[in-house]
């Protein structure tokens, strides 16, 4: 989603950088609070949009970086006319999450493997997932549109 | 996030509060492990007070109905609101707990 400059100056944008720790997350669910509030989200499409945006920014945290390593991700919000653009980047292991996350839910207890749900739940929730590597980083666009 | 645990007519009973984030599963992992013991005794998760639950949260729920079904446990989960209903919808849980 591209946004003209005339439309940028109305919209809400703001950036969020954490490191890798999972203790974070409290801290990422006030910063999406605040971007769905922003676009005019209601309270279900809040939930969603923190349930995938966690599960994104989570992936990174548990796996961009090698084990016992320190790095950022950083996320960007734009919420605009159409709705809400989330950017999530990162400078660890290249990683296309919009290509994962199918997982067959019709399986019994016994043969359910327990990964692969975040991203799954990403992709359902959100619009559009897109992916790309931009020199050192990896760059997650998350779009959801306003339907009203 | 906080847990309550109590045993009820040979049921063991764990209540969930508030929300059950990937920071919140470190500490709620533990609490739950109280529900390992189950021997064959029925489980309830009530989660009418639940706001919030992501995979990490829904990992804990799977991981103990792997272990509690084998020792002929039932794992039911109540008080669901729509919209966690729809993350268990999604994920195929609904298939998996006995929602009640």
């Amino acid at each position: 989603m591209s946004i003209s400059d005339k439309k940028s100056e109305k919209c809400f944008r703001s950036n969020l950088t954490l490191p890798n720790n999972v203790q974070e997350v409290p801290r990422l669910a006030e910063f999406v609070d605040a971007a769905c509030e922003a676009v005019g989200f209601d309270m279900s499409t809040t939930m969603q949009m923190n349930l995938a945006i966690e599960e994104a920014v989570v992936n990174v945290m548990d796996y961009a970086y090698p084990p016992g390593t320190k790095g950022d991700v950083c996320i960007e919000a734009v919420a605009g006319e159409e709705g809400l653009v989330v950017i999530i980047s990162d400078t660890g292991a290249p990683f296309d999450p919009t290509t994962r996350g199918e997982v067959d839910t019709t399986l019994s207890a016994e043969e359910r493997s327990i990964g692969g749900l975040g991203i799954m739940l990403m992709r359902r929730y959100m619009d559009s997932t897109e992916y790309r590597r931009e020199g050192d980083r990896n760059i997650l666009t998350l779009t959801k549109k306003r339907t009203n | 996030m906080k847990t309550t645990f109590k045993e009820e007519n040979n049921q063991l009973v764990m209540a969930f509060y508030g929300r059950l984030d990937t920071a919140a599963a470190v500490q709620t992992e533990k609490d739950m492990q109280v529900l390992y013991n189950c021997d064959g005794r029925d489980i309830m998760l009530d989660c009418n007070n639940l706001e919030y639950i992501s995979s990490s949260g829904l990992r804990l729920f799977l991981g103990l109905l792997k272990v509690a079904k084998p020792k002929g446990s039932r794992v039911c989960i109540s008080g669901l609101s729509n919209d966690l209903r729809q993350v268990f919808n999604m994920t195929g849980f609904t298939n998996l707990f006995e929602i009640v």
